[in-house]
């Protein structure tokens, strides 16, 4: 919310720990990735080929896979209630009730996400490679009608997410994406820097190793 | 009267909504922005001075704050709860015509798109800037835009988009619109969205935050 740790307003505060609270029992989080080896990089075109399918992830995702032997595709859900819930509570006029719901929501992906990608990272380990920071299609240039062809790769409907036309994702609360796997790859903890989107909603937030 | 005044804007800009709100913890116990608004229009004072010299006047500093990234999303949300509860008594004087509205500003998310906090907060700080808003909510068609426009003309249209996918969404409704409609303002915002976009598809106005949607509309009406 761009509150320093302890400065945010008291009613803040207190919707965060009764939403809090009262999400906790639901655990509706679901995450799925698949890890392909033998993918395909093109420098000039910065592009990264899984078996034929071919992924125009632009120059500042591609420097950071492009020393990747392999990568893992991923979607990750925070379930549909939350998305639900926030729209209930703006639709009624509780806006800041809603925007508090959202917000949870977002960290509540964010930490499904987090989970699936130290599953990654160990399987990476026990191979002795190492993973680069995860990355989404409509961030850092890439383009978010990618998120149709990411999604071929993934058996329907497993998370029960969909994708409208405009490639948002249903439920709200989720995130697609992908990581580069190697020896070479690095993780970098703080990833804001790489980009030139001024605007992201993500921007300046901290990256978890 | 100015004391009484002073203490509504003051009430909003710090999102005291009634007695019974809690927050801010220096204001508990203390009468709102719902009770002085009450006490304010009992006293005799105009409701348009009330608008203009304590609601709009803290919204706008509301919203310089957020611009300054001094406040955040809450505070805003809290600030414009207050003004609401402000605007309960008012609104009645617009319905009589006792008070006028500084026009009709149009809002909505634009087709294909479901994202909607950045679309309701300009929206607010529109309606504390004095203005009628229409929201049209999220997925909105360019019929309904067309519709909306065409019931209420002189409006201003506002369109967002979150995502780039439906930025193409919002370049064809801009088209559309500025065809039908050469002379109505439209401002475009959201995440994605720039002043070089904005440029390219004719749209008149852009702005990163809510409150230079205010500024501009301040420069036309």
């Amino acid at each position: 919310m761009g509150y320093e740790p302890g400065t945010a307003p008291e009613p803040v505060t207190l919707l965060i720990g009764e939403i809090s609270e009262e999400l906790m029992t639901i655990g509706e989080s679901r995450a799925e990735y698949r890890i392909f080896d033998g993918i395909s990089l093109d420098t000039a075109r910065k592009t990264i080929g899984i078996g034929g399918i071919v992924f125009n992830v632009r120059p500042i995702i591609f420097r950071q896979l492009k020393d990747a032997d392999a990568v893992a595709l991923f979607i990750c859900t925070a379930g549909p209630l939350i998305g639900e819930m926030s729209r209930k509570c703006m639709q009624e006029g509780d806006l800041l009730k809603g925007y508090v719901y959202d917000v949870i929501g977002s960290e509540i992906v964010e930490n499904a996400a987090d989970r699936m990608q130290e599953d990654i990272r160990e399987t990476a380990l026990s191979a002795g490679k190492k993973i680069t920071n995860r990355f989404s299609p409509g961030y850092c240039g890439w383009d978010v009608a990618e998120q149709h062809t990411l999604f071929t790769f993934f058996r329907n409907n497993f998370c029960g997410i969909t994708l409208t036309e405009s490639a948002l994702m249903n439920p709200v609360k989720s995130v697609s994406g992908i990581i580069g796997i190697g020896a070479g790859v690095r993780f970098a903890p703080y990833q804001c820097n790489m980009c030139d989107d001024k605007n992201c909603i993500y921007r300046n937030r901290k990256t978890k190793v | 009267m100015t004391e009484l005044l002073e203490k509504i804007s003051s009430c909003v800009e710090y999102g005291k909504v009634d007695i019974n709100s809690p927050y801010p913890p220096a204001m508990k116990g203390q009468e709102g922005a719902f009770e002085l608004t009450r006490q304010a229009l009992d006293a005799g004072i105009n409701p348009g001075e009330i608008l203009e010299e304590a609601l709009i006047p803290a919204m706008s500093r509301v919203g310089q704050k957020f611009s300054r990234n001094e406040i955040f999303v809450p505070q805003m949300l809290m600030a414009a709860k207050a003004m609401n509860s402000s605007m309960i008594h008012i609104r009645p004087y617009y319905l009589s015509g006792q008070t006028k509205r500084r026009g009709t500003f149009i809002i909505g998310t634009v087709t294909g798109d479901l994202h909607d906090i950045g679309k309701n907060l300009v929206a607010m700080m529109i309606e504390g800037a004095g203005w009628e808003v229409l929201d049209l909510g999220v997925d909105v068609s360019t019929e309904k835009y067309i519709l909306a426009a065409e019931e209420n003309p002189g409006a201003v249209i506002g369109l967002s988009a979150l995502l780039t996918t439906t930025m193409e969404n919002m370049r064809k409704t801009v088209a559309i619109l500025k065809e039908k409609f050469p002379e109505t303002k439209i401002l475009v915002g959201g995440a994605p969205v720039t002043a070089e976009f904005c440029e390219r598809i004719k749209a008149d106005f852009y702005s990163p935050d809510p409150q230079g949607a205010v500024d501009y509309l301040k420069t036309i009406a």
